[in-house]
């Protein structure tokens, strides 16, 4: 394509500097994948081999740390709880969120600034803040040892940030496409959502992704408000190998090894609408 | 006319309101109370007399609050200068790279955003191992003969700041990365096309082109960085804890915040009312800083 | 591609159905009286549950089900639970300031009314649930004591021998340096351990109880040349601790102790079991850390670590009770001490099973109370974090010792009636 980098009729000076640049973007990814290396390497460990040797390989490959895990500990079924949470809470704060940017940004009413600042108001304080008076109102909803009661609170915590992101990007999209829609006849919701969402489908596998990882990792509110066994999810179960005065590295680490595969997945997932996105802009 | 603006009402309220209901009952609604709080002296975790705005007189006037608070609003202001700097620009020159297809940019999209992924306990252990005094950070400075630029970097109260909005910087690079990447991906090629076979060099086909078009982008980091620099607490409370050792240096105001009202378990019980003032000036500071970003912003954004 | 993507939509929605509407609450209608117990011990959680064992055996009418939470998270989930009225049935409350939060908040039950013999319980203890009126909140159960651990096995081998007086602790530490190895493993990077510090060789210096009794009634201030003394003496250790022991964390200090890089241990008696399971090889014993001439007392740091407490809006009170009968007699007592390590405050309690108990019950013949904690950690800002922070100064070079005293007395003095006459 005629905007890529084109390195045949480029200056020196310009493949230097690209180079550089270049140099630069792979010292970042080795200092990615060390740690994440690091990390499921240790997940071979017992806790005292971690602490003598963290950065050298296991002296015997033993899944025994996996085993006690996932059947002795319970983290199956904690693993099981995460999943439908966290599902379900970013399954409404797409549709929701976008919903909302759509709103927000493809139509002018009086009242839009204000609707758009009470989204973003959202973001500007951490909920945990407001923890107590958050227990009380989940109380008086009778959600307290629920699964839904995180479900609800993760929803809320992730559409602002979604909302303002979205907002943004279908800002950017020319009126003529909605109004060719528009002349074409198509109703109010299918523009949103046969026309707008495609278009935006990098931003939205960027916004799943910026808030399905927190919401997955959080291990205060479930603390908080789950607490029956079999609703606890997995960072709750992890938080559990911090103890007052010891730490057991070497079940967390295999707990935190476990826990960024379905992350991964997402994200690679995800990734692909990442060309999409590119591909979509081309097209138009 | 009247029919038409009222099925117009009816459209936008069907967008926006499911979101808006959950957010206000979930989210608003305990801040608000939260906020409310402030007002009122506290015994314990009982709320006593009214006080209206003696709680944050009491924040910048007394001793030890005044002290704490501008001490940490100083690191946060670290927070967010260094961010900008480093994290963003970075951002933007990785995701403008990566959209004009240097080589591997497939590989790096999907590696970058990977720290991402972690969790913040696992970012904040491994990291804390390697910033140890014997840990990879001093070996590495040994391996090349530069042991006098040892330090305990978590430990030593010049470089334990510095040390933590490193380790968050390296942790979100990629998110401004694929912000901008998606941004820039979004601007019609013809454009781009039009300009280079006009003859525009590089420099000026960024400055004048693509940066002006992804303005709305740059609001949304700018605005998320604010807000992300003044309610900064996981990654300190994993590297630092709550009491912002050593000595306060690494202290900010959301862990300011979060052990005035909850207290900390090495050192002190909740004081409600001032936790919940300093909870109302984080949030002022927030809205007003980032009210200023988007007004500042959408007064230069360009459309097609 | 459109077939997968509806395929992957399809799974989504029916995930998140599941999320709304199989999610349900946990009561069950059972014959049994279900209490919830929660302690911020996740790693006892094993001890715990044989102990349940045992009482559910007694009473099969009772169902206790342990709740465990992260100790740095415990007291914003009790509060929260317990302001929102609900919470557990009986669970660990801190001692001293910890304690009043929840009591003068009126959460919790007058144990007296529920457990009447509390009032046996030895005084040191009881001075951890009490509040200022004399109301007792919670039932004692375990007691630290801020000691000096060291390496015998390397004591052994480089023919040192347990220090008398001050001088000879400083040259058991040079030794040990010569040797290549860390004489001390604590670093100060945790403003805790530097509290600890203070408790384990502090209290010696500035002169115990009589120092805790003056300053407590104001007769003196933390500016005394006594305290101020006994900070310098922390600072002697500096060179004996680790290399950038700023940057040395909790965990590398118990790591470089069990693992038998360092010789000495500046700590608490709660580490004992800790490092007994990292390395049951590890040769380790205790001392009280000496002062300049021989025939000074040697003091160590002791206080209350933990009560048991129950909610004052439980509906199973009475179940709950039984319980907190069971976990204060003396039989629990004693598996505390055998299973954990701890000294429990029970009376009748008995050590024989744990010679490393019997040897703290030894060194706390002559204890005074751990100074902060257990006077000055019941307002804000508390000596303790005024200490810790101010501590961190002072190993990092930039307080000296007057500076740190003057921090703490100015930080106390803003609350603490006796310093303001």
């Amino acid at each position: 394509m005629i905007t890529d980098f084109q390195l045949r009729n480029a200056s020196t000076l310009k493949k230097i500097i690209l180079l550089i640049c270049l140099v630069v973007m792979l010292i970042y990814v080795i200092l990615i994948l060390y740690p994440l290396f690091n990390m499921v390497v240790s997940s071979f460990k017992t806790t005292r081999q971690i602490l003598q040797h963290p950065f050298s390989l296991p002296e015997t490959v033993s899944f025994a740390n996996y085993k006690t895990l996932w059947v002795d500990k319970g983290f199956a079924n904690y693993f099981i709880n995460s999943i439908i949470i966290t599902v379900s809470a970013m399954v409404f704060v797409v549709i929701f969120g976008s919903m909302a940017s759509f709103g927000i940004s493809r139509y002018s009413f009086k009242a839009n600034t204000l609707v758009y600042m009470l989204f973003l108001s959202g973001i500007m304080l951490p909920l945990k803040a407001a923890i107590i008076p958050l227990f009380l109102i989940i109380k008086k909803l009778a959600l307290v040892n629920t699964r839904l009661s995180c479900i609800f609170i993760f929803i809320a915590m992730g559409i602002p940030s979604t909302v303002f992101i979205l907002a943004g990007f279908m800002k950017m999209i020319p009126k003529d496409i909605e109004y060719a829609a528009r002349i074409d006849g198509c109703s109010d919701f299918r523009i949103y959502a046969q026309i707008f969402m495609p278009l935006c489908a990098s931003s939205i596998a960027l916004v799943t992704i910026y808030n399905a990882v927190p919401i997955w990792n959080d291990f205060f509110f479930p603390l908080v408000f789950l607490q029956s066994e079999k609703f606890k999810t997995l960072p709750v179960g992890l938080s559990s190998f911090f103890g007052q005065n010891s730490t057991n590295w070497g079940l967390l680490f295999t707990g935190l090894s476990i826990a960024i595969v379905p992350m991964v997945v997402m994200y690679l997932f995800m990734s692909k609408y990442f060309i999409r996105g590119m591909i979509a802009g081309a097209i138009k | 006319m009247n029919g038409k603006s009222l099925r117009k009402t009816g459209t936008i309220l069907m967008f926006v309101t499911p979101g808006l209901l959950i957010v206000v009952v979930f989210i608003l609604m305990p801040l608000l109370m939260s906020l409310f709080n402030s007002m009122f002296n506290w015994n314990q975790l009982i709320r006593a007399e009214f006080v209206g705005l003696e709680n944050i007189k009491k924040l910048f006037n007394t001793y030890p609050y005044k002290e704490r608070f501008f001490n940490a609003l100083g690191n946060n202001l670290r927070w967010f200068v260094l961010t900008m700097a480093i994290q963003n620009t970075l951002g933007l020159l990785f995701g403008y790279l990566m959209a004009r297809r240097i080589l591997g940019h497939e590989f790096f999209k999907r590696v970058f955003f990977l720290p991402v992924l972690f969790s913040i306990v696992a970012v904040g252990f491994l990291w804390g191992l390697y910033l140890r005094p014997n840990g990879l950070l001093n070996a590495a400075l040994a391996a090349v003969g530069r042991t006098d630029l040892q330090h305990a970097w978590l430990g030593e109260a010049r470089y334990a700041t510095l040390s933590i909005i490193m380790v968050n910087i390296w942790r979100w690079i990629g998110f401004p990365s694929l912000v901008f990447l998606a941004a820039i991906d979004s601007i019609g090629q013809e454009y781009l096309e039009a300009a280079y076979l006009d003859g525009a060099g590089e420099w000026q086909v960024f400055w004048k082109i693509v940066f002006p078009l992804i303005i709305p982008a740059i609001t949304v980091i700018t605005v998320l960085t604010i807000i992300g620099s003044l309610n900064v607490f996981e990654q300190v409370y994993t590297m630092a804890g709550l009491d912002g050792a050593p000595n306060y240096a690494t202290d900010t105001i959301g862990t300011l915040f979060y052990r005035t009202a909850f207290g900390s378990v090495d050192s002190g019980s909740p004081e409600i009312g001032i936790g919940s003032a300093i909870s109302v000036v984080i949030y002022l500071m927030t809205f007003f800083f980032s009210l200023f970003s988007i007004i500042f912003t959408r007064s230069k954004e360009v459309e097609l | 591609m459109k077939k997968r993507m509806t395929l992957v939509a399809v799974m989504l929605l029916v995930i998140s159905l599941v999320g709304l509407f199989a999610a349900g609450s946990a009561e069950q209608k059972t014959a049994k009286t279900e209490i919830q117990f929660w302690t911020w011990r996740p790693e006892d959680v094993d001890f715990y549950n044989s102990v349940i064992a045992d009482f559910e055996k007694a009473n099969p009418d009772i169902k206790v089900v342990q709740n465990a939470i992260r100790n740095t998270e415990y007291n914003t989930v009790l509060a929260a639970s317990l302001s929102g009225g609900s919470g557990p049935d009986i669970f660990q409350t801190r001692a001293y300031g910890g304690l009043l939060t929840f009591s003068d908040s009126g959460y919790l039950e007058n144990i007296e009314k529920w457990y009447p013999a509390v009032t046996n319980f030895p005084e040191a203890a009881l001075g951890g649930a009490k509040d200022s009126k004399g109301n007792i909140w919670g039932v004692p159960v375990i007691g630290q004591t801020q000691l000096v651990y060291y390496n015998k096995a390397m004591y052994d081998a480089y023919g040192l021998k347990v220090p008398a007086t001050w001088n000879e602790f400083l040259n058991n530490c040079k030794v040990l340096k010569n040797k290549g190895v860390t004489p001390i493993a604590n670093g100060s990077k945790e403003g805790w351990i530097v509290e600890t510090m203070l408790g384990s060789v502090g209290a010696t210096f500035y002169g115990g109880n009589d120092f805790f009794n003056e300053v407590v009634a104001g007769k003196t201030t933390f500016e005394d040349p006594r305290f101020i003394r006994a900070i310098e003496k922390l600072g002697e250790l500096k060179p004996y601790l680790p290399p950038m022991y700023t940057g040395v964390a909790y965990t590398d200090m118990q790591a470089a102790f069990f693992n038998e890089m360092a010789g000495h241990f500046l700590g608490g008696s709660y580490e004992a079991s800790y490092f007994k399971s990292q390395n049951p090889d590890l040769d380790f014993d205790i001392f009280a850390m000496p002062g300049e001439k021989a025939t000074d007392p040697r003091y160590v740091s002791v206080y209350a670590d933990m009560n048991w407490s129950l909610n004052a809006a439980s509906t199973k009170k009475e179940a709950a009770a039984k319980f907190l009968a069971f976990l204060a007699s003396t039989e629990v007592a004693n598996r505390f001490i055998k299973d954990l390590g701890n000294v429990a405050w029970a009376p009748g309690a008995d050590a024989s099973s744990s010679p490393f108990i019997q040897k703290v019950l030894e060194l706390q013949k002559t204890s005074t109370p751990y100074i902060f904690l257990v006077g000055f950690r019941y307002q804000q800002p508390t000596g303790s974090a005024l200490f810790q922070s101010a501590g961190q100064g002072f190993f990092a070079g930039e307080l000296s010792a007057a500076e740190v005293a003057s921090n703490v007395q100015r930080g106390i003095a803003t609350y603490y009636e006796p310093f303001q006459k």
